[in-house]
């Protein structure tokens, strides 16, 4: 669809131009990095520590509304957003998140959240940390626009009509160049995490190092851009009044097995612990055909004590 | 439908607890139409204090009177409530389980001869309790959950996922990636994170998770480069009680307490 470059004197007045239309969101780094309406700065020294995901799925959603016996559904509102900066690995989370709230759920929530988006990549030439492993995770082109960073320009690739209306639109900030993007350059050479059958390895006391150092703190599930666990809760105003409330849930926690009885199903820590990893890389592949982890490595670089799994599992023989 | 025969009773303590319930504000009148308040000491004249069905107690034990007040309320009431951290945890007062007596025996009432001394402890050391409303103080938010789920005849569900869950919900960033020694990872949430929305680490007042995995927590606290002393002193100061594991770390060999 065409390759265009931006000089990168240009970007904060293209930002800006386009922060006019409708909100941007950027990555800004202030005690973290998380995306943001643009406000004049923008970070791209590590991967944002908050995924976009919660601008879609997010943390506390209003279902409905009880007056005495009377149920008022709450209609979603929707708004139009763009997103600039957002990873290859954020971007496919993105798809994969679709996939279970659009296509095999239909979640009017959701999709009031996710209409009217425009995503615009940012491809990261080099792996912004050390805990990434994106290499051979089954990374997708889902969005409009995808940014290469070069020395004294970005190129733009554009790869979706709604990516092409927008470079016509402002047409001015962009020149037309003469390249094509390969699959060579949208490659990111980053370690890897080994594929294998997960179950044959379920039991290896090799899990151990990384539960015993589990504080079961909920970080890696919260912070993970494809977790897309929900729990409903009714709360009270006053007796009659109140709201049923979606709020994330985690299955870091006891609380998420926990049925009437009093009976939790995940008591260890242990199968808690690998049960995030095990639905990540081995139980959505048996139901989708395809890893719902992404590789972005958030679930590390957020972990109070940085338990590298992926290191764990690569290791077990 | 007979109302709930309900009674707020203050042992040692500062009276926050029971001021979170009076700071109901819009909603305390709709709460105590709905309950009847046999006892309420602390801002009524007349108590009765003979047949409960729900009696929150406010404060820990620290004398003899608080003991067999503590003793007899239980008699009296169906259900027992532990409201706030010192009838949770000891919270503050309960520090002395952790500190050598030479430290504070020259401080016990030495002007108030006829207080007779009990080494202060959470009410669950004395008396079965059934439900506990943690929090120094607690939030009034969950004060209000709890009078309606039982008033509608429902069972109180507690919170015991860490404070981080709801942290993370707040879009804070990780007070430990910025070396503040937060126990939120250990810490009970049902908060709503609230020091830690306001940029203060958590510090542990609502008492361990029951899984709480005190040795990794010890482990980043001392990466972070804090001595024993000051872990110690952290961890018991609203919930030592509740740590029995933190004792080993006080008496260990290397820690001169």
């Amino acid at each position: 669809m065409g390759v265009y470059t931006l000089p990168r004197s240009q970007l904060h007045l293209f930002l800006a131009v386009l922060s006019k239309r409708s909100p941007v969101y950027v990555p800004v780094k202030r005690d973290a990095i998380r995306f943001e309406p643009y406000n004049g700065t923008i970070d791209f020294s590590d991967n944002a520590y908050f995924p976009i995901k919660e601008h879609f799925f997010r943390k506390r959603e209003t279902i409905l509304r009880f007056d005495g016996q009377k149920l008022i559904t709450v209609r979603p509102t929707s708004s139009k957003k763009i997103f600039f900066g957002v990873r290859r690995c954020d971007l496919t989370a993105l798809k994969h998140q679709d996939s279970i709230f659009q296509k095999q759920y239909k979640d009017p929530w959701y999709k009031a959240q996710r209409a009217n988006t425009i995503l615009i990549g940012y491809h990261c030439a080099t792996p912004p940390n050390k805990y990434c492993f994106c290499d051979g995770m089954g990374l997708e082109e889902y969005q409009d626009l995808m940014f290469y960073e070069q020395k004294t320009q970005f190129l733009v690739e554009v790869t979706s009509v709604k990516g092409a209306a927008l470079i016509k639109k402002y047409r001015r900030f962009f020149k037309k160049a003469n390249k094509r993007i390969t699959d060579a350059d949208k490659h990111i050479k980053t370690r890897k995490l080994r594929k294998r059958d997960f179950n044959a390895i379920y039991d290896h006391h090799a899990w151990t190092a990384g539960v015993n150092k589990c504080l079961s703190c909920t970080a890696c599930t919260a912070m993970c851009p494809t977790c897309y666990c929900y729990e409903l809760h009714d709360e009270l105003d006053t007796l009659k009044h109140g709201t049923r409330c979606r709020i994330w849930s985690s299955c870091q926690v006891k609380a998420f097995t926990r049925i009437a009885g009093n009976h939790v199903f995940r008591e260890q820590r242990e199968h808690r612990f690998k049960h995030r990893i095990y639905h990540q890389i081995q139980y959505f592949r048996e139901q989708h055909g395809f890893d719902l982890c992404t590789g972005c490595g958030r679930c590390i670089a957020a972990c109070p004590t940085r338990i590298d799994w992926v290191s764990i599992a690569n290791k077990i023989t | 439908m007979t109302k709930l025969k309900v009674g707020f009773y203050g042992i040692t303590g500062c009276a926050g607890c029971q001021l979170s319930v009076i700071f109901q504000e819009d909603d305390l009148l709709d709460l105590l139409e709905l309950v009847e308040i046999r006892a309420w000491p602390f801002i009524k004249d007349v108590n009765d204090d003979e047949t409960f069905d729900y009696v929150f107690m406010e404060g820990l034990v620290a004398t003899n009177e608080d003991k067999e007040r503590l003793l007899k309320i239980r008699k009296n009431t169906k259900i027992l409530i532990a409201l706030g951290a010192c009838a949770h945890t000891g919270c503050v007062p309960a520090y002395r389980h952790f500190t050598l007596q030479k430290n504070y025996a020259h401080l016990l009432y030495e002007k108030n001869k006829n207080i007779s001394d009990v080494q202060p402890s959470p009410i669950d050391s004395f008396v079965q309790v059934d439900y506990v409303i943690p929090g120094c103080p607690p939030s009034k938010q969950e004060i209000r959950t709890f009078l309606k789920t039982v008033v509608l005849g429902n069972i109180p569900k507690s919170y015991d996922n860490p404070v981080c869950t709801e942290c993370k919900l707040h879009n804070n960033g990780c007070l430990l990636e910025v070396k503040k020694p937060c126990l939120g990872p250990i810490t009970r949430g049902g908060c709503n994170a609230i020091c830690i929305n306001g940029g203060l680490e958590c510090w542990g007042c609502r008492g361990p998770t029951d899984d709480a995995n005190l040795p990794v927590m010890v482990t980043i606290l001392r990466k972070q480069g804090h001595g024993l002393k000051f872990i110690k002193d952290r961890l018991v100061t609203f919930a030592g009680t509740k740590m029995p594991a933190v004792r080993k770390l006080v008496y260990d060999k290397n820690n001169k307490a």
